[in-house]
């Protein structure tokens, strides 16, 4: 492991104490999520897949469906109900345990570099990688921890104990590959959000590298470290030897890190800041020219990342077609010539699930209008002859029209990659319309964060994300937790009909835009009247 | 005379807290006006709500005529602002924040633009991210001296500069009184505000304790002494004007009354002058001595420490 006499890491283990500390309440609460996440899902399939026959027949459509394939991983081991509980909650803890990596291991090195107190720690008795040696080492222990709930969470609700401790592993080995890249891209760009863009991206990337893989089964997922974890197969193979990947991958990226880290001076990444312009162009006249500057990078790597999704979904739809011809069970599920509707159901899930997502953009760029009062830039432009209404207003346009361009986005992307496939354009205009509809349910998402940022400033960022969640787990599990039917109706994207899967319906999408204008100006108009807080 | 900024009885509460307690401010047009006080006495707050940007709990508050709250964007277009704390976008550069903020107030002087660059030796180039907390300060000076406004209103606009880039600042100031804008400094330098102001107001614990000319306040102050000399001074106790006396073999150290310190220097004098150091009272010492919770006997010893 880590030899902590040599010079350069003198300070380490005293760092990695003091990390531990600033750390102390944050860690265990992504740690309880994880176990819980387990825990939730390890009772509710218990009940759910009570019987051989419920067991048969999700194995019949979810295995053989792509959709689920490409959200959720291989289709191993569905003839239990722990197979079923990792093939359902693999990914979403994947993800978890990748964000908090990210975060601790950023906020332990960039951030602090960023506002000067690894300057300050440095001019201590401490070696040069001793920073980003203890970040490291912190972010591994929390995934290991993060490991340890999530095989406690599955073991203690009845789960087999071997595939519970395989499934934390895998969970932790993930974190562990992302810690080092982590590391790697803090080495790279002088920002904080530089740096949780470049980690973003590559999970992003692993995410769809390994649906393709998965999905046509040429190997693809071993180039991702998601692939790896859902190779191990737990509660049915059991297969320890996938690990061996991460365990040997983790060091080689903290050692890339460790050899950037001496390549740069401190405060400096490795890709050097381009100097800016020594005057301003003429589209930086204006409120609404400052938000969308100020926008517009988060914007168009969001475009990217929805354009990309759209193309792989779309692209993937037929072989839900293919994958039911293959398999006999399906059929009996599946009656002939109902194929297409099988399609279009996908197709239904995977606008709404992106829709989702969408939402998540617009509640980060309205939420990005209260960061800049926080932060006290909100001041010096207020205080330049721009009235409070025209500030806060240009910061909800560039969040309206952004999420409703990026729907459109994805509909096209959707529509044009399965133009592509079946030789037939019909479905383009169909699916725009389809991606489009959602468009109401997300401004309504943002007009509650707008709400919030105008009533409540100081909770506003945790409580507008808050309302993500719970939009996106209304929406994602209440038909399958079989929650009472007044919960859906409070998730505006689930109200919103699944079109294709479902017809359209004028009613709802009238009612939600109403309620979005009514919440937006709910927002500005408590803007207007209240002080101007500082975070 | 006009005032530019009239501020009469002025309360802001944040919850409990009373952050204004009655506070008085008048500016008159064409003056520099020192606003003074200690960190925490509530002069950003002041400024704040002078720009709208806080609603005031009750009092009287008018600024060029208008209500800052109400009429809040006409009156921006007038004046220009720099915060006592810059925080700028880090990924725009100092050039594009400077022409952004000026456009937002109606418009920018390119040729005053350029002339204020070079003489803060300012790269407009670079990104907010890489200046020094100096620098941004720069990048604030320059966007609200380059516009062509009544009133500047200017919280502590010198922390971070140094001495020769405070000297610029000076002139600037200057000028800028010279060319009839009336001037809002706020600051808890007495040297900054006794080299430029022409009217003072102090304040304390969110109340205006003192307002009035330099030289007002000045005859009210006491100048600190220390000095060394040839012999053991002689008939400096009893003195009147002089307190906290401190004698320590030949070195003697007290405060004097302005009107009093011909007298005491005549006494060093006597016993043969070696060195001799002056220096006017700090606002805090003048705080203390007027308004005092501490006795004022209590300060010098603890500078005599150091």
């Amino acid at each position: 492991m880590v030899v902590v006499s040599t010079p350069t890491l003198t300070g380490t283990l005293a760092l990695l104490g003091f990390a531990v500390r600033r750390d102390r309440l944050r860690l265990p609460v992504w740690l309880l999520a994880g176990g819980a996440l387990v825990a939730v899902q390890s009772t509710s399939n218990q009940t759910i897949y009570r019987t051989p026959e419920a067991l048969a027949a999700y194995q019949a459509s979810a295995g053989s469906n792509a959709a689920s394939i490409a959200f959720s991983g291989p289709p191993v081991g569905l003839d239990t109900v722990a197979g079923t509980v990792a093939f359902e909650i693999s990914t979403p803890l994947v993800v978890l345990t990748v964000l908090m990596a990210m975060f601790t291991t950023a906020r332990h090195t960039r951030a602090d570099e960023e506002s000067g107190r690894t300057e300050l720690v440095r001019s201590a008795q401490v070696g040069r990688h001793a920073p980003v040696t203890a970040a490291t080492l912190l972010s591994v222990l929390a995934c290991t921890g993060m490991g340890a709930s999530v095989a406690a969470g599955a073991a203690l609700t009845g789960l087999p104990e071997q595939g519970s401790v395989l499934l934390g592993t895998a969970t932790a080995g993930v974190g562990w590959v992302f810690t080092g890249v982590t590391a790697v891209c803090a080495q790279l760009t002088a920002g904080t959000r530089g740096v949780h863009g470049l980690v973003g991206g590559a999970l992003g990337l692993s995410l769809v590298v390994r649906a393709i893989g998965d999905i046509t089964h040429d190997g693809l997922s071993w180039a991702s470290p998601v692939g790896w974890a859902q190779a191990t197969h737990p509660w049915s193979a059991d297969r320890w030897w996938p690990l061996l990947l991460p365990v040997v991958g983790t060091p080689v990226l903290m050692l890339a890190a460790r050899h950037l880290l001496d390549r740069r001076d401190l405060g400096s990444g490795l890709l050097q800041p381009r100097p800016g312009a020594a005057t301003a162009p003429r589209s930086l006249s204006s409120p609404l020219g400052l938000a969308w500057r100020l926008h517009r990078g988060a914007l168009l790597a969001w475009a990217a990342g929805i354009v990309l999704l759209g193309l792989v979904y779309g692209g993937l739809a037929e072989s839900v077609e293919t994958l039911i011809g293959d398999n006999p069970d399906a059929q009996v599920f599946f009656p002939a010539g109902s194929t297409a509707g099988l399609v279009n159901a996908y197709l239904g899930v995977t606008l709404q699930v992106t829709a989702l997502m969408v939402a998540g953009y617009t509640v980060s760029a309205t939420i990005g209008a209260r960061t800049e009062e926080a932060a006290g830039r909100a001041e010096p432009v207020l205080a330049a002859g721009v009235g409070r209404l025209r500030w806060l207003g240009s910061h909800l346009t560039v969040a309206l029209v952004g999420a409703t361009a990026l729907l459109a986005l994805d509909g096209l992307a959707t529509g044009v990659s399965r133009a592509v496939v079946t030789g037939d354009a019909t479905d383009l205009l169909r699916l725009t319309g389809a991606a489009l509809g959602y468009a109401p349910a997300v401004w309504v998402v943002a007009g509650l964060a707008g709400a919030l940022l105008g009533a409540v400033p100081a909770a506003a960022v945790p409580a507008a994300w808050i309302v993500v969640g719970g939009v996106a787990g209304i929406t994602l599990f209440a038909e399958s937790f079989d929650w009472p039917g007044w919960v859906t109706v409070l998730s505006p994207v689930a109200r919103t009909p699944a079109v294709p899967a479902e017809k359209w319906a004028a009613l709802p999408l009238l009612t939600l835009s109403a309620l979005a204008v009514a919440l937006l100006a709910a927002g500005l108009g408590s803007f207007r009247r209240r002080d101007l807080v500082p975070g | 005379m006009t005032a530019v900024i009239s501020v009469s009885d002025l309360v802001k509460t944040f919850g409990r807290t009373r952050a204004l307690d009655g506070l008085d401010l008048q500016v008159r047009a064409g003056e520099v006006h020192g606003f003074l006080g200690p960190n925490g006495s509530g002069k950003s707050t002041t400024i704040r709500v002078l720009l709208g940007l806080l609603r005031p709990t009750s009092g009287r508050v008018r600024l060029l005529g208008g209500d800052p709250w109400r009429d809040a964007v006409a009156l921006h277009r007038r004046l220009a602002y720099v915060p006592g704390d810059v925080t700028l976008w880090p990924t725009l550069s100092g050039g594009e924040v400077i022409d952004l903020l000026s456009r937002l107030r109606g418009g920018i002087d390119r040729r005053r633009r350029e002339q204020l660059l070079e003489r803060f030796e300012l790269d407009p180039r670079k990104k907010a991210r890489t200046y020094s907390k100096g620098n941004r300060q720069k990048v604030a000076l320059v966007a609200a001296l380059a516009s062509d406004v009544e009133l500047l209103v200017l919280d502590e606009p010198t922390s971070g500069l140094d001495p020769l880039m405070e000297a610029i600042f000076q002139s600037c100031i200057r000028e800028a009184r010279a060319e009839g804008r009336t001037v809002l400094l706020s600051s808890h330098l007495l040297a900054e505000a006794e080299a430029l102001c022409d009217r003072v107001s102090i304040i304390r614990l969110g109340r205006t304790v003192q307002s009035g000319t330099l030289a007002e306040l000045r005859s009210l102050t006491r100048t600190s002494v220390t000095a060394e000399t040839e012999r053991a001074v002689t008939g400096l106790t009893g003195l009147p004007g002089v307190h906290g006396l401190q004698v320590a073999d030949r070195r003697v150290r007290f405060d004097v009354d302005r009107d009093q310190l011909d007298g005491a220097v005549r006494r060093l004098v006597e016993a043969g002058l070696r060195s001799l150091v002056s220096a006017p009272p700090t606002l805090e010492e003048l705080f203390l001595r007027q308004y005092g919770d501490v006795p004022t006997e209590a300060v010098p010893a603890g500078r005599w420490s150091s």
